[in-house]
């Protein structure tokens, strides 16, 4: 009785939920080990930022800001356990999964909130450069950067590593590909160190670092405070870089827009994720038809969920008619390419049929199924132009009804003929892309 | 003797430019002429250090012109323009005469700055080739600029820039700057002078920004006399010409000075030699190697071997040159002599040129654009084809005005976006009042404060542009439409919100526990100003919310809590959870803005009570106080924003549907023919979407149109505006098992089907 519990209000205080949560997380011996970092964490940002106000230096400042960021980074880790153990809830519907991804904005744009904080900061140094202490400066820096790099390192944090292998990369990484591909053209034996895509926290904490070591050697030798402003502008502006792509691609996600590596595919199979609503002629044995776009679309889809409409339902053969508000702009026309409907021409009334994008959950946390789906093999591919689809529909109907009453089992053999080529990849697909009970 | 220094300075660059090209060494037969360039840039380098010795006494246009005189002569020597060639018609005339005046105005930069910033800067910042600059440009200009490797040489380009702007403690020439009026010459130098002294920088940055300028003119000038000189019969040719109409231009410029004005020169034949040289390293020679070696290599290798050897020259001749085995040479040129140590290296002119050296080694090679390229397919051979033409034709750039205008029309048609223009542009202006204000009477306070205001008016700048883009049209990637980012853009002016109420909170907690002694003097203004301005926007705001909040929202939504904003604050921690305020009048994205400027007009509120408190009581703890307070309450009002954004994004039930669906769903189940149904996803996307999806199981006899029909009206009467809903029947599980070999998949069907065999009547449990 799902839908009963929907009006069931949460009687406990939040704070008894968030508890009860916590101990459920905290089960897993997993979340020991981050728990553990986060306590360590803890204490040594607590540190820094004693150092921080003590050295009166706004890079070390911006610095510890990552080790913040870090700190986020974990919870993000804990609640993706969180997630795993969740089931979905009436209210809410698809999962948690999405909280992860949520999270993981959050936290990036966290960071560069801060980043530009360091920079409204800066440009007020600039008029008044303060006296920097270098006392802590460096011990700082280096507890810091260990502190960063055995975050990143040792614990597997699952959301961020997969966004930041899924994001673009960022201006910082771009610039160290290049410059170590120019470094392996003169010793190519560097090449299994420096060519596979760096890790983009450990080049901010790296780089980081060093410009903070930077300005600690110029504010000893020659007492330039000025340098200090300056390498807090250049942490801040890395942090942006390095933040921003996956901001975006996690932005993408909570935006509901059709992720970019579907939409390769779903132009050869049709154009849209989620929800589709497919146009059919009145002729056509709907219940196939739903069978076929399901069975394409199922695997680049979890959730899936496609609407048929019969363009004759009101109006009879009409192509522009639109039955619902739904349908409203047939602006691109695409045809369902069919392999059992290639080799035959008479069996038109299925490829005739143009599916019109309507949308919903493209995207539903990061590692959904299309993801790792390599592409489906397709038979009779063809992206046909505007128009195209509407000629379909005044094609005169003495074309078609040879193939509607095509029964099932008929049906059935040719599409496994159609498909005996990829049996196991088709296999290995349909179980991750196993549709959501 | 500067043979001899030429020689030495020439080991150090040539061996370097040797080692310049990892992969490609260049072969023997270009190695003389890469040695000729070496060694001419050098030579350059030298003539420069002697044309500024000779600066100090001759006059920058007597300077020019005797240098074009020399020049044209021996071109003219050379060349023989008049007697060799095609002849020039009228049309061309006029060309070489506007090109004459362009070289001529460009010389003057160059020579003015060189007495500005001195010979070693004037190296650093004037020597570069035309690829160079044009590479940077593009950079810097272009989307294309071809690779994060010439990225990086236009960052280190203009590093070098700023370091010799900002780090360079030219210290001789500051104390020159100080009575910049005692020394000009004649009203060109003087209006120059002026122009630098307006633009409120010290003389050596002024020449060195003067530099810039020059060289952007240079390549442009270079670029622009290509045609004519492929008109006139070649470069030299041209050269030669325009040599000497600019000797005839200059001409009645110098008489008309050297009658005027009384010469400091002495003796002119002492002179001679040093400006034989001049002439010679600086003009001839250097333009006849350029001449040859552009022919005989390529124009990109050209320019890294030319620049290192003669950036490096520089930096040693810049140490050397005041050493006395110069020094007899600057007695001999130089009528008064003096003891100064002017335009010295310093640490900044290192750096700079370092950086220098880096960027023009980068710029000038060649550009990998194979990337860019789109594969149009492959040639009989084999080879793949590339486009490489595409992104030059698929930018249809816009001109920028009228791109303004558009978006000003955007902006201003709908009303959300025109409070938040207005309010900006409000905001905007009291900001650069105060920064103003703060730059006119020096106060440091004020300036700060301008600056927060700017941080502040970002939020502004993010919620105006989600409020435009929320209004876009739908595309393939976005194919719900843009309405989602409202949401999201409250959601991060709500993160910006809580960071400001945590740094707020921190700072005062420092200072509760160390209070600071205040100025108070200055503050009130400000903070008065800024409510002032803070109050107008929370009219308007609760106004449009209040206002807008009825249409926008269809027809569901209760209305009774539209105007608890106001009190949130303050009233909303005692009961946890505040549904209500979903869709309560305002989207998301004009809540943050809302919030933002409550937060700001908050601030203001405290420090005007602090500052009374202080000013009448003396309590100096008043002030942590106030801002721990103000933090408590931004962090507060902000909660539930943040937590109505987070339900919508993780695409949460709407709370304010859940009774009309549930009632939906019971309804949907009594309809006639229908089993079952199952996955049921309803959720809100934007402020004006409510989306849903369904899967309903149909006995085989019902026409799946109809209960498409009947259940989309029964989900519509419950709020869902954009529903799609798969209707399967039995046929439709054989078909699934029949089409997908998996085993899994099977197992699935397979349980499907037979649930729908049993719950005939029943409800169909998830």
């Amino acid at each position: 009785m799902g839908t009963i519990h929907l009006f069931r209000k949460p009687q406990r205080s939040y704070f008894g939920k968030l508890l009860q949560e916590f101990r459920l997380v905290a089960a897993d011996r997993r979340s020991w080990k981050i728990l553990l970092f986060g306590v360590i964490n803890l204490v040594c940002t607590g540190f820094l930022l004693m150092w921080c106000s003590s050295t009166n230096s706004v890079a070390l400042t911006a610095y510890t800001y990552l080790t913040i960021f870090d700190l986020f980074s974990l919870i993000t880790c804990l609640i993706s356990y969180w997630v795993m153990m969740r089931k979905p809830s009436p209210v809410y519907s698809f999962g948690f999964e999405r909280l992860e991804v949520l999270a993981v904005f959050a936290s990036t744009v966290l960071a560069q909130l801060g980043a530009l904080f360091i920079l409204k900061e800066s440009a007020e140094r600039f008029l008044e450069q303060p006296e920097i202490h270098t006392g802590r400066l460096l011990v700082g820096t280096f507890v810091a950067l260990s502190l960063n790099l055995f975050t990143m390192l040792s614990i597997r944090n699952k959301p961020f590593s997969y966004v930041s292998e899924a994001a673009s990369t960022s201006w910082l990484q771009e610039h160290v590909a290049d410059l170590s591909r120019s470094l392996c053209g003169i010793i190519p034996g560097l090449s299994s160190i420096f060519l596979p895509r760096m890790n983009p926290f450990v080049l901010i904490d790296l780089a980081g670092a060093f410009a903070l070591c930077i300005t600690y050697m110029l504010i000893e030798i020659n007492n330039y405070f000025a340098v200090d402003t300056a390498s807090a502008i250049a942490i801040a502006l890395m942090t942006f870089g390095t933040m921003y792509p996956m901001s975006v691609y996690s932005g993408k996600v909570l935006l509901q827009t059709t992720p970019p590596h579907v939409i390769g595919q779903l132009d050869k199979l049709i154009r849209e994720a989620g929800s589709v609503h497919v146009r059919i002629r009145r002729d056509a044995n709907e219940q196939m038809v739903l069978a076929h776009v399901t069975n394409r679309l199922y695997t680049l889809v979890s959730t899936l969920t496609v609407q048929i409409f019969k363009d004759d339902w009101i109006r009879p053969a009409l192509v522009s008619g639109p039955v619902t508000a739904n349908v409203l702009n047939f602006s691109d026309h695409h045809v369902i390419p069919m392999p059992l409907l290639k080799n035959t021409d008479d069996l038109n009334p299925v490829t005739s049929t143009p599916a019109k994008p309507s949308s919903p959950p493209p995207e539903f946390s990061f590692n959904t199924p299309g993801k790792n789906v390599s592409p489906v093999i397709l038979l009779n591919t063809q992206t046909r132009p505007y128009g195209v689809g509407l000629n379909h529909g005044h094609t005169p109907y003495s074309m078609f009804n040879q193939g509607l009453g095509v029964p099932g089992i008929g049906a059935t053999h040719g599409f496994r003929t159609g498909f005996t080529n990829i049996p196991s990849r088709y296999g290995s697909n349909n179980r991750i892309g196993q549709p959501r009970p | 003797m500067e043979e001899k220094y030429g020689a030495d300075a020439l080991a150090g660059p040539g061996g370097g430019g040797g080692g310049l090209g990892p992969v490609d060494v260049p072969s023997a037969r270009l190695t003389k002429y890469i040695v000729l360039l070496c060694f001419t840039k050098c030579l350059k380098a030298v003539g420069l250090f002697e044309s500024y010795d000779l600066l100090k006494t001759v006059h920058v246009v007597q300077f020019i012109f005797i240098l074009k005189l020399g020049t044209a002569f021996f071109m003219v020597l050379f060349q023989k323009p008049f007697s060799s060639g095609k002849t020039i018609t009228k049309h061309q005339w006029i060309k070489i005469f506007k090109h004459a005046v362009a070289g001529c105005i460009i010389s003057l930069l160059w020579f003015f700055g060189l007495t500005l910033c001195g010979p070693l800067r004037t190296l650093l910042l004037f020597e570069h080739s035309d690829i160079v600059v044009i590479s940077l440009l593009s950079v810097l200009f272009t989307s294309s600029g071809g690779g994060p490797a010439k990225t990086r040489g236009a960052a280190f380009f203009i590093i070098a820039v700023i370091c010799l702007l900002l780090f360079d403690n030219d210290d001789l020439l500051a104390k020159m700057a100080e009575h910049p009026e005692g020394h000009h010459d004649s009203a060109l130098t003087h209006m120059l002078y002026t122009a630098i002294a307006f633009l409120g920088v010290a003389d050596h940055k002024g020449g060195v920004l003067l530099l810039v300028l020059a060289l952007c003119c240079k390549v442009g000038f270079h670029a622009a006399s290509r045609k004519l000189s492929i008109d006139v019969g070649g470069a030299k040719r041209l050269q030669a010409l325009s040599q000497v109409v600019s000797v005839l231009l200059l001409c009645p410029w110098v008489i008309v000075l050297s009658v005027t004005k009384e010469s400091k020169v002495e003796s002119w034949f002492s002179l001679i030699m040093p400006f034989t040289t001049v002439i010679f390293f600086v003009m001839i020679l250097d333009f006849y190697v350029d001449s040859i070696c552009s022919v005989k290599m390529e124009v990109s290798k050209c320019a890294r071997y030319g620049s290192f050897p003669i950036l490096i020259s520089a930096l040693l001749l810049g140490n050397f040159w005041t050493h006395p085995i110069t020094d007899q040479l600057r007695t001999m040129n130089r009528a008064t002599h003096q003891e100064s140590t002017e335009h010295v290296l310093s640490g900044g002119v290192v750096v700079s040129a370092v950086f220098f050296v880096l960027s023009a080694n980068i710029l000038s090679s060649p550009s990998k654009r194979g990337q860019k390229g789109t594969l149009i397919g492959y040639s009989p051979e084999g080879t793949p084809l590339y486009n490489f033409m595409g992104d030059a034709f698929q930018h249809s750039s816009q001109s920028v005005p009228r791109f303004i205008k558009e978006s000003l029309k955007q902006i201003l048609e709908e009303s959300d976006s025109r409070q938040i223009f207005y309010f900006l542009c409000l905001n905007l202006l009291f900001t650069f009042v105060e920064l103003f204000y703060g730059v006119l009477t020096n106060s440091l306070g004020l300036i700060s404060d301008g600056f927060h205001m700017l941080f502040d008016c970002s939020a502004l700048v993010m919620g105006l542009f989600a409020a435009l883009m929320s209004r876009w049209k739908a595309t393939r990637i976005f194919s719900y439409g843009y309405g989602r980012i409202e949401i999201l853009s409250g959601f991060i002016n709500g993160l910006f919100l809580i960071v400001i109420a945590f740094f707020v909170f921190m700072e005062s907690v420092a200072r509760l526990i160390d209070p600071p002694e205040l100025d108070t003097n200055m503050l009130t203004p400000v903070s008065v100003g800024g409510l002032i301005v803070n109050l107008i926007g929370i009219c308007a705001f609760s106004q449009a919310h209040s206002h807008s909040h009825g249409p926008s929202q269809g027809s569901c939504h209760s209305s009774d809590h539209s105007h608890s904003h106001h009190t949130h604050g303050h009233s909303d921690h005692g009961h946890g959870h505040s549904h209500g305020f979903l869709g309560g009048g305002m989207n998301a994205n004009m809540r943050g803005v809302f919030l933002h400027v409550l937060a700001d007009t908050l601030g203001s509120i405290g420090v005007i009570v602090s500052t009374i408190l202080i000013e009448q009581f003396g309590w100096f703890i008043a002030d942590p106080l106030c801002s721990l307070f103000i933090a408590v309450l931004i962090f507060l009002s902000v909660v539930p924003l943040i937590k109505d954004a987070c339900q919508v994004l993780l695409l949460r039930l709407p709370p304010e549907h859940e009774k009309e669906l549930h009632i939906a769903l019971e309804k949907i189940q009594k309809i006639e023919g229908l089993i079952s149904y199952r996955d049921p996803h309803f959720w809100r996307h934007s402020a004006s979407i409510v989306a849903g999806t369904i899967h309903i199981q149909v006995t085989s006899d019902v026409l799946e149109q109809r209960i498409v029909q009947q259940v989309t009206g029964v989900l519509k009467d419950a709020g869902i505006n954009n529903l799609t809903i798969q209707v399967e029947k039995e046929a439709y599980f054989q078909h699934m098992s029949g089409l997908s070999t998996g085993f899994h998949d099977v197992l699935a069907m397979t349980k499907q089907m037979e649930s729908m065999k049993y719950c005939k009547d029943g409800t169909y449990i998830m």
